[in-house]
């Protein structure tokens, strides 16, 4: 816990404590921070390069409905300690930018949230479905609160009545 | 060597249904004459919506949709699951519990393991091998069933603790079990150390650098082989893995001969693992109280699967249904890894260097029939299958 909360500080210190909007502890070994979204990219390599951190597990999304926003949670760990970095973006502009160029790992990670959520991760080389079906409607996010499995079970069948082939 | 312009490179896509495959995915592959340039990977044919699927159902429910997630590694996804909902509600599982998860999931990882042989071994086209440790792994299954009563979705950890105790005689028959296992683990142990039509076809095949590996955040045995010494069980315990001793195996070489030692290694410090926790099990309730509303909290969870690291995020909002749910396998973690490892390697070489971070894309076991002719379908229940089997050997059999 001690250890978790001197990297924040640091982290603080790295992108200025201002641009940390909310960090709430997690024990023993987990830290949720919220940080601006145009300090993420500083924010993960401040993480990844100068406090020694080097995998990402995973990244979230999550769909805040009631304040029309998206939640963006990047899981980065020293395989001990986990920061889990979060941003907010709004619902209608989903954008963050890629950090691939930062950790090469969180290719597929970015892909799986831009199938999901229709989050775009600006940069991101190849930015192509992976979990979805080929002929999937790139305008229907499945995980997104507002799309119910029936509304997809009709989709699909509409789409599969127009001809698209592969779903 | 030729220009860039005159090296003819060709796309040869394997999958997603193919005999050298045990699961649907498509690999792309560029190939230069016989060698892989670039590998594409589309795994995802088997994607089932779990997490959608987990925002419609309650906590308790959702505990037998998450054991399904996988069919060889369902005792940690409930253990990690059920971890994860007890952190939400703040509630501490009783000791005994937390023993007989530990106990569970090292089964589990043992048949994992061995099953992971096997199919190596058949890849290498060494069948006698594969018939010899999935004879062995019966032993783990057997004691499985014994505990649960089930093969393979074992049912145990529930919200608050675990479904089934662990008496004194089933646990005499697991120490009696890990006894002969250790005997026969010394058989592969000598099989790996010294047969060369094995060694020829593993040694320098799928290299990673732990460089690279940790760059493309590989986890769990495929990260080991490098020589990088992570586990979920020492450097994040959860359960009652911070007051057992063990030893994390690694190996340096980094090819599928690390692959194989890491994980025979492994499987024999699973079965000191389970020995030392039934020695040291304490006694008493296995279960406690969980509320059925959790109240508004998110939280993450982290355990090492037979694979690697298993991770779950969580996010309650106050009513009997999770507002958001997250699972990360770790083969989603490991596929970066392999298309790194099957570089420069030759078509040859591809089943067995895919095989070797024990990939696991779906998991469906169901015995199902399709007559075409009669357009009807139907499945077999297990003790149909087990009359059908004694026919079959009492007609044919030895």
């Amino acid at each position: 816990m001690v250890e978790l909360e001197e990297t924040v500080e640091k982290l603080k210190a790295g992108i200025g404590a201002d641009n940390v909007l909310e960090v709430k502890y997690q024990p023993p070994r987990n830290v949720f921070v919220l940080v601006k979204t145009e300090k993420l990219k500083d924010a993960v390599s401040c993480v990844m390069k100068e406090l020694g951190y080097q995998y990402i597990i995973t990244i979230s999304g999550v769909d805040l409905i009631k304040q029309n926003q998206f939640e963006v949670i990047y899981h980065l760990s020293d395989y001990s300690n986990t920061i889990s970095l979060k941003v907010r973006i709004p619902r209608d502009n989903p954008k963050v930018p890629t950090i691939t160029d930062i950790i090469p790992g969180a290719t597929l990670y970015e892909r799986e949230v831009h199938d999901m959520f229709g989050i775009v991760a600006e940069g991101h080389p190849n930015l192509t479905k992976l979990l979805l079906a080929d002929g999937w409607p790139d305008d229907l996010h499945p995980l997104r609160k507002d799309v119910t499995v029936k509304q997809i079970r009709e989709r699909l069948e509409e789409e599969r009545k127009k001809g698209v082939r592969g779903i | 060597m030729l220009e860039e312009s005159e090296r003819a490179i060709f796309e040869v896509p394997i999958g997603p249904q193919h005999p050298a495959l045990k699961e649907p995915i498509l690999l792309l592959f560029k190939i230069e004459g016989d060698t892989i340039v670039d590998v594409m990977a589309r795994p995802a044919y088997t994607h089932r919506g779990v997490e959608k699927a987990t925002e419609a159902r309650n906590y308790i429910q959702n505990i037998y949709l998450c054991e399904r997630v996988c069919g060889i590694c369902s005792c940690i996804h409930t253990l990690v699951y059920t971890q994860g909902v007890e952190k939400l509600a703040d509630v501490e599982p009783p000791p005994r519990a937390k023993y007989i998860r530990v106990i569970m999931s090292e089964l589990e990882r043992i048949h994992s393991h061995t099953l992971w042989l096997g199919v190596a071994a058949h890849e290498l086209g060494f069948d006698t091998l594969f018939y010899y440790v999935w004879r062995d792994r019966e032993l783990v299954m057997d004691l499985l069933e014994l505990i649960s009563g089930n093969r393979v979705n074992y049912a145990m950890s529930t919200v608050g603790g675990v479904r089934r105790d662990i008496s004194d005689a089933v646990a005499h028959q697991i120490k009696k079990g890990m006894e002969i296992l250790r005997k026969r683990l010394d058989v592969y142990t000598e099989v790996v150390e010294k047969e060369p039509t094995l060694r020829k076809r593993v040694i320098d095949v799928g290299k990673l650098s732990p460089h690279d590996a940790v760059a493309l955040c590989a986890v769990g045995p495929t990260l080991r082989m490098t020589g990088v010494k992570r586990d979920v069980r020492a450097d994040d315990p959860y359960q009652a893995y911070d007051e057992i001793p063990f030893n994390v195996a690694t190996y340096d070489t980094g090819d599928v001969l690390a692959q194989i030692i890491v994980r025979v290694v492994e499987t024999y410090e699973a079965a000191n693992i389970i020995d030392y926790a039934i020695d040291h099990m304490p006694s008493g309730p296995i279960k406690v109280k969980v509320p059925w509303n959790i109240a508004p909290n998110e939280i993450i969870t982290r355990g090492e699967a037979p694979r690697g690291e298993l991770f779950y995020y969580f996010k309650s909002n106050g009513t009997e249904k999770p507002e958001r749910v997250k699972i990360r396998t770790p083969t989603l973690g490991n596929i970066p890894a392999v298309c790194e490892m099957l570089k420069g390697y030759h078509i040859a070489e591809i089943p067995i260097v895919f095989a070797g971070i024990d990939p696991c894309l779906s998991c469906t076991a169901r015995f199902a029939f399709i007559d075409e002719r009669k357009g009807k379908s139907w499945v077999w229940s297990g003790d149909q299958l087990r009359t059908y089997r004694r026919k079959y050997y009492k007609r044919y059999g030895r």
